[in-house]
């Protein structure tokens, strides 16, 4: 069976390192990018089955890129989790940061430093979700 | 001689006589020695009522017995005519002023004062005009002082009585400082030079040993500009706008604190997850006997552990609260001496780094090593941000400028820009999109020295084509900043 694909945008070389160890563990195709720019073209050509992406990077911020992918007809429907040290998971507020009501809340948003086992968990169910249809998690998240 | 009767000249008659004194339009009236109103005018009759078979005591002031100091009966004792204020009551019972005129008349040339006319006219309106400008004068809520060329204050209203004392016939230097000579620069002074108007800032001293900073006015008083008697201050009590100045900056500190500390849990949460990071690929290297990934786990708790030393002595050379040192400079020279000593490092990643100086800027109270701080974190960052961007040629500028009493430095790059998110975190956290190199403490303590100043930070920006960072000082700002720092007891502006 084909390996389910991961792509992490992050800008930080050892976040990259920590989540590709963690994922590798579990089996998972993981590819990596340290700008939005080649983030963005990566998904285009390897269409992930999720990505993992941080907030705060240079040039342009993980939020807008996440903007891009759902306006994106090819990549709307990939799962996405938000990786941050910014706010905590309770004071994440994503249309503080997006207004644009088109665009919905990421799947998850899951804080800094990560709790290893609830990642792997996070990222096995929504891995397992058909794309499109969001988990009972995700409904509830984006309520 | 006979005098000739000149051609038009009417008929003196006696009808003449009495239609004038009717129609004059003043109040007339004609007294006896005895003080009886014996003819009056109608102005007078309009005015006092009824006069007939009454003394003038008791029409003009309703009194029973002649006034004290009577001017009609020295007007009777020496024959000379007498000018005099007097107040009264009208035929209303309300309060009447006017001048009186009093003229003898005799019925021979050098003979005994037979009558008097009496002329009056009302001056109610002036009066109450003096005391309207007195009570405006007293009343005013600022501080109105009159000195004349020996800055002797001659008048002082209410409010400058009651907060610095009894002053008339005091030096002002004395009563506004408790100065013992005049001031420096005293703007009094330059009035009764030049007789024009002149504003500045000053602190002074009331009665209770306070400080009071008010904004002073000098004006010259009298129409005449070259010979200048007196000279008008007024000044407005500005202690309480400070007072709010310095809470409102009192405010944005403790914001400040609030803010730096959200900013240093949001650096340690990337060191955590760096060193979390390095644990994990530690622990798995051993698990799998893997060196490769043991070095590798190793290097990022390393790499981690040099970050958090970093952030550490950063965050401590931030958080020394000092007041910039002020000294006047010129602003240009600062970011010349910056232009060359990032010039050559600029070069080699091939940036261009230049300055484009406002050749009219003068020199202004600056801490020369808090802005060259200022300015070398805004030059590097603008030089990552051109060596980040795709473009070829990257191009830094350093501007200064001088407009409408701010003085500007403005760091200007064609480097990858910010987008709206990442200009909203720039200065609230320490944000750094410099991966492993920067701890997000530039802009922080950019923005931190700039308040010190009084001043302001702006960050314009669009992604792909370049950012410039403003850092704006209000001169007057500057200048209050620095003569507090000079003279704590009172200082003015030139």
């Amino acid at each position: 069976m084909k390996k389910k694909v991961i792509l992490i945008i992050d800008d930080e070389p050892d976040v990259i390192s920590y989540l590709s160890a963690v994922l590798d563990d579990v089996d998972y195709d993981i590819h990596s990018s340290d700008s939005t720019a080649d983030g963005l073209e990566k998904a285009r050509k390897l269409h992930p089955d999720l990505i993992c992406l941080d907030i705060m990077m240079p040039e342009e911020s993980g939020l807008s890129l996440y903007a891009r992918l759902r306006r994106d007809e090819c990549l709307a429907t990939i799962p996405v989790i938000i990786i941050s040290g910014m706010e905590s998971q309770q004071e994440f507020d994503f249309r503080r940061y997006v207004g644009d009501r088109q665009i919905p809340p990421p799947e998850r948003y899951i804080e800094k430093p990560i709790n290893v086992e609830a990642f792997v968990a996070t990222v096995r169910t929504l891995i397992s979700v058909v794309p499109g249809e969001p988990d009972e998690n995700t409904q509830r998240q984006r309520s | 001689m006979t005098k000739q009767k000149r051609k038009n000249e009417p008929e003196f008659s006696d009808w003449f006589y009495r239609d004038l004194f009717q129609q004059v339009p003043f109040n007339m009236a004609i007294i006896d020695k005895e003080y009886n109103i014996i003819e009056a005018n109608a102005n007078f009759t309009e005015y006092f009522g009824n006069w007939r078979g009454k003394k003038c005591y008791t029409v003009y002031k309703n009194l029973d017995y002649p006034c004290v100091g009577c001017n009609a009966r020295l007007t009777f004792e020496d024959g000379k005519a007498r000018v005099s204020d007097e107040s009264g009551v009208d035929q209303f019972g309300k309060q009447a002023h006017y001048v009186v005129h009093l003229a003898p008349l005799r019925k021979r040339t050098n003979g005994p004062v037979e009558y008097i006319v009496e002329m009056s006219r009302d001056i109610i309106e002036t009066k109450n005009w003096q005391m309207e400008y007195q009570l405006l004068f007293e009343r005013v809520p600022c501080y109105i002082t009159v000195i004349d060329r020996n800055y002797k204050i001659i008048r002082a209203n209410e409010n400058f009585r009651e907060n610095f004392g009894d002053v008339v016939g005091r030096q002002c230097y004395e009563v506004y400082k408790k100065r013992k000579t005049q001031c420096p620069n005293c703007p009094a002074r330059r009035t009764f030079h030049d007789g024009r108007v002149h504003h500045s800032d000053q602190v002074g001293i009331k009665k209770g040993g306070e400080k009071a900073h008010y904004l002073l006015t000098t004006a010259p008083l009298g129409r005449d500009t070259e010979n200048i008697a007196h000279v008008i201050e007024i000044s407005t009590d500005i202690s309480h706008t400070k007072a709010l100045e310095k809470e409102i900056i009192e405010a944005e500190r403790l914001a400040a604190v609030g803010q730096t500390v959200a900013g240093l849990a949001h650096s340690i949460k990337n060191i955590l997850m760096g060193l979390e990071g390095g644990m994990y690929i530690v622990g798995k290297g051993i698990c799998k006997n893997d060196k490769v990934m043991l070095n590798q786990g190793w290097e990022m708790l390393e790499r981690n552990l040099n970050k958090t030393t970093s952030l550490v002595r950063d965050f401590l050379s931030f958080s020394k609260g000092r007041l910039p040192d002020l000294v006047p400079v010129n602003p240009n020279r600062l970011a010349e001496e910056i232009c060359e000593l990032y010039k050559e490092i600029a070069a080699k990643i091939g940036v261009t780094l230049t300055v484009d100086l406002d050749k009219k800027i003068t020199r202004a109270p600056l801490d020369p090593s808090g802005i060259h701080t200022c300015l070398t974190n805004l030059v590097s960052n603008a030089i990552d941000a051109c060596r980040m961007s795709d473009k070829k040629n990257g191009e830094v500028c350093i501007t200064t400028a001088d407009k409408k009493g701010v003085l500007s430095f403005t760091v200007s790059d064609n480097g990858t820009g910010m987008d709206t998110e990442v200009k909203r975190k720039v200065f609230t956290t320490f944000f750094t999109t410099k991966g492993n190199q920067g701890t997000g403490l530039g802009l922080l303590t950019t923005r931190k020295i700039v308040k010190e100043h009084g001043g302001k930070i702006s960050v314009h920006s669009k992604p792909g084509e370049g950012s410039y960072v403003t850092m704006a000082f209000p001169k007057k700002r500057l200048q209050a900043l620095y003569e507090e720092k000079d003279s704590p007891d009172g200082t003015e502006n030139k």
